[in-house]
C-alpha cells in the first residue's frame, strides 16, 4: 500500500511540472576554493518562454547555465529540467541544445558535418542525419553553404552554423551563453530578429545570457536581473511587448521604459 | 556573407595575370638560395685551387663529384641501408610516440607518472646509451633502428601530448554535453585538433631519425657491403678517401632534406584545407 501511494505521488508531481521546463529551488554553488558563485536561486521557467539572464561579469550567469546543462553540479538546492531531477539524469539530454559565445565549430569539418556532430551520438541512419542537418541549416538560411569550411565564413555566419548545430537535435530547451557578444551591432540585430523567428517557429524554450540590456528587452518574454557577490537573481521583469517584434519596437516608449526598469534593478 | 563574396571576386581574377604573378613568386622564392649555392660552390672550387689545398684535406667540388661517380654503386648501397634503418626507426617513433601520448592524455595519473621518465630518456646522450643498446640487441640493423627510434621518439611524444592537451575547452564541454564518451571525444575532437602539433613533431623526428641511424651506424655499424652511410664515413676517414667522405656527408644531408620535404607534403595534404600553418596566403 505504501509503495502504491508513493507511485501516485510521483506521477502527480510529473503532471504538475509538465509545463515547467526549468525549476530551480534554492540553488547554490560554492566552488572548492570557497568562492560562493551563486546563492538562493529560485526560478520557475515554463514552456515556450524566452528568458534572458542579464547581469555584469562574475554574477554567476554562466554558472547557472553550467548547472542546468549538467557540466557542473550544484552544491545546494534542487534543479528540475523538463520534469526530471538533475541529480538522477543518466539518460541522454538530446532535448537540451547549447550555443556558446564562440561558435566553437570544428575547423576541419564542413558546415554540414559540423551541424551533424550532435547526431553522431544517436542511433540514426546517415541519410536521416544528413536530412536533419539540412533542415537545421535551412532554418538559419545557410542551406547553400553546406560544403564551406568555417574559416571561409564571416563571424555572423559561423554563429548561424552554431545555432543550427544546437537546433539539429530538435531541443525543447535551448541554452545560449552570450551568443552574439562577439558580433558587430548590425549583424547582432539581424541575428536577434532571426532568432525570434526561429523561436516562434520551433515553439521551444530559450534561456539567453547577455550583458546587453537592449538585447535582453528586444528578445525576451521575461528578464532575470542578476547582481554579483554572491550571484543572485535580484528581480525578474516581464516584457509585455507583442510578437512578432521588429526594429521599430526598439524606439518605442514602452521599450525604453522596460530598459530603464532593468537598468535600475541592475544597480542593486 | 561578406567573406564569400570577396573570395568569389578573387577567383574571377584574370588567369593570365595570376600565372605571371606565380612565376614571379617562384623566381623570388628560389632565385636567392640558388644564386647563393652557386656562389658558394665557385668560391669553394677556386679557393681550394688557388690556395693549393690538397684533396685529402679539402677536396674541391669537382673532386667530390668525381668520387661520387666513381663509387656510385657503393654510395647507393650505403644510402639504401641508411634509408631503410631511418624509415623503420621513424615509423616506430611515430607509432609509439603518438600512442603513448594518447594514453598519457587520457589519464592524468599516467601522464604524471610516465612523462618525467620520457624526459629522462631524452636527456641521456644517445652516445651513452648506444653501447648498451648494441649489447642488448647485437650490432647491426636492430640496434641501429632502435637508436634511430630513441632519438625520434621524444619529439613525437611531447608534441602530440601538447596538442592533445591544448584542445579548446569549450569543444570538449560541447561534446560532453552530447554525452560523448571519453574515447569519442579523443577520436572526434582531440586527435584532429592535435594534428598540427603531430605534424610539427613529424618534421622534427624525420630528420632526427636519419641522424640517429647515422650515429647508430657509427657506433654499431654493420661491416661490408651492407653498411650504411655512417659506416661508410668511418671507413672513408680511416682510408683517407676524403672526397668520398664528403660525398657520403652530402648524401646524408640530401636524404634528410628529401625526408623533410616528403613530410611537409604530407602536412599540406592533411592540414592544407583548414589550418593556418599550411593555408595559402590568401590576401
Amino acid at each position: 500500500m505504501v509503495t502504491e501511494s508513493t507511485v501516485v505521488n510521483k506521477v502527480s508531481t510529473q503532471v504538475e511540472s509538465s509545463q515547467s521546463v526549468v525549476r530551480m529551488t534554492d540553488v547554490g554553488k560554492v566552488f572548492p576554493n570557497g568562492n560562493v558563485a551563486v546563492n538562493n536561486i529560485n526560478i520557475d521557467i515554463s514552456a515556450g518562454e524566452f528568458i534572458s539572464f542579464v547581469g555584469p561579469s562574475g554574477c554567476g550567469k554562466s554558472t547557472i547555465f553550467k548547472m542546468i546543462s549538467g557540466l557542473i553540479d550544484n552544491t545546494k538546492g534542487n534543479i528540475e529540467i523538463l520534469g526530471s531531477d538533475m541529480n538522477d539524469t543518466g539518460q541522454k539530454r538530446t532535448d537540451v541544445g547549447f550555443v556558446f559565445q564562440d561558435a566553437t565549430l570544428l575547423p576541419w569539418r564542413s558546415v554540414l558535418d559540423n551541424v551533424m556532430l550532435p547526431l553522431e551520438f544517436q542511433k540514426m541512419s546517415k541519410q536521416e542525419k544528413k536530412q536533419e542537418a539540412l533542415r537545421a541549416l535551412e532554418l538559419v538560411g545557410l542551406e547553400d553553404y553546406t560544403k564551406s569550411l568555417p574559416r571561409q565564413l564571416s563571424g555572423g555566419m559561423r554563429m548561424r552554423v552554431s545555432i543550427a548545430r544546437a537546433l539539429v537535435a530538435k531541443p525543447k530547451l535551448l541554452l545560449m551563453d552570450e551568443p552574439f557578444g562577439a558580433l558587430d551591432e548590425i549583424t547582432r540585430q539581424s541575428l536577434q530578429t532571426e532568432l525570434l523567428r526561429i523561436w516562434e517557429k520551433q515553439k521551444m524554450t530559450v534561456l539567453f545570457i547577455t550583458h546587453n540590456v537592449f538585447e535582453a528587452v528586444y528578445l525576451s518574454t521575461r528578464i532575470a536581473v542578476m547582481t554579483p557577490s554572491p550571484g543572485k537573481i535580484a528581480s525578474t521583469v516581464d516584457v509585455p511587448l507583442a510578437f512578432p517584434r521588429n526594429d521599430e519596437i526598439r524606439t518605442t516608449h514602452q521599450f525604453s521604459d522596460i530598459v530603464a526598469q532593468v537598468s535600475h534593478d541592475l544597480k542593486f | 556573407m561578406e567573406n564569400i563574396q570577396t573570395e568569389k571576386l578573387e577567383v574571377t581574377q584574370k588567369p593570365s595575370a595570376r600565372s605571371t604573378k606565380i612565376n614571379l613568386n617562384i623566381l623570388s622564392v628560389w632565385g636567392p638560395p640558388i644564386i647563393a649555392l652557386v656562389l658558394f660552390l665557385l668560391i669553394w672550387q677556386f679557393g681550394t685551387l688557388l690556395l693549393q689545398i690538397p684533396p685529402y684535406i679539402m677536396p674541391k667540388p669537382t673532386d667530390v663529384l668525381a668520387a661520387t661517380i666513381e663509387n656510385w654503386s657503393r654510395l647507393v648501397n650505403s644510402a639504401t641501408t641508411t634509408i631503410l634503418e631511418s624509415v623503420i626507426g621513424f615509423v616506430f617513433s611515430v607509432l609509439i610516440g603518438v600512442s603513448a601520448a594518447i594514453i598519457m592524455a587520457s589519464s592524468k595519473i599516467l601522464e604524471r607518472s610516465l612523462y618525467p621518465y620520457a624526459i629522462l630518456l631524452q636527456t641521456i646522450p644517445i652516445v651513452a646509451i648506444a653501447p648498451i643498446i648494441v649489447i642488448w640487441f647485437g650490432s647491426g640493423m636492430n640496434a641501429i633502428v632502435i637508436i634511430a627510434f630513441t632519438i625520434g621518439f621524444f619529439p613525437m611524444l611531447s608534441n602530440t601530448l601538447i596538442g592533445l592537451n591544448a584542445t579548446d575547452r569549450s569543444m570538449i564541454d560541447l561534446l560532453s554535453l552530447y554525452k560523448a564518451s571519453k574515447w569519442q571525444i579523443m577520436w572526434k575532437i582531440r586527435i584532429p585538433a592535435a594534428l598540427p602539433y603531430i605534424v610539427a613533431g613529424l618534421k622534427i623526428s624525420c630528420t632526427l631519425a636519419i641522424i640517429g641511424a647515422i650515429v647508430g651506424e657509427y657506433i654499431a655499424g654493420i661491416g661490408g657491403g651492407d653498411g650504411g652511410l655512417g659506416y661508410a664515413i668511418t671507413v672513408a676517414s680511416t682510408t683517407m678517401e676524403i672526397p668520398y667522405l664528403f660525398a657520403c656527408g652530402i648524401a646524408a644531408s640530401i636524404l634528410g632534406i628529401v625526408f623533410f620535404l616528403l613530410v611537409s607534403l604530407f602536412s599540406k595534404l592533411v592540414l592544407g584545407s583548414w589550418h593556418e600553418s599550411e593555408m595559402k596566403k590568401e590576401r
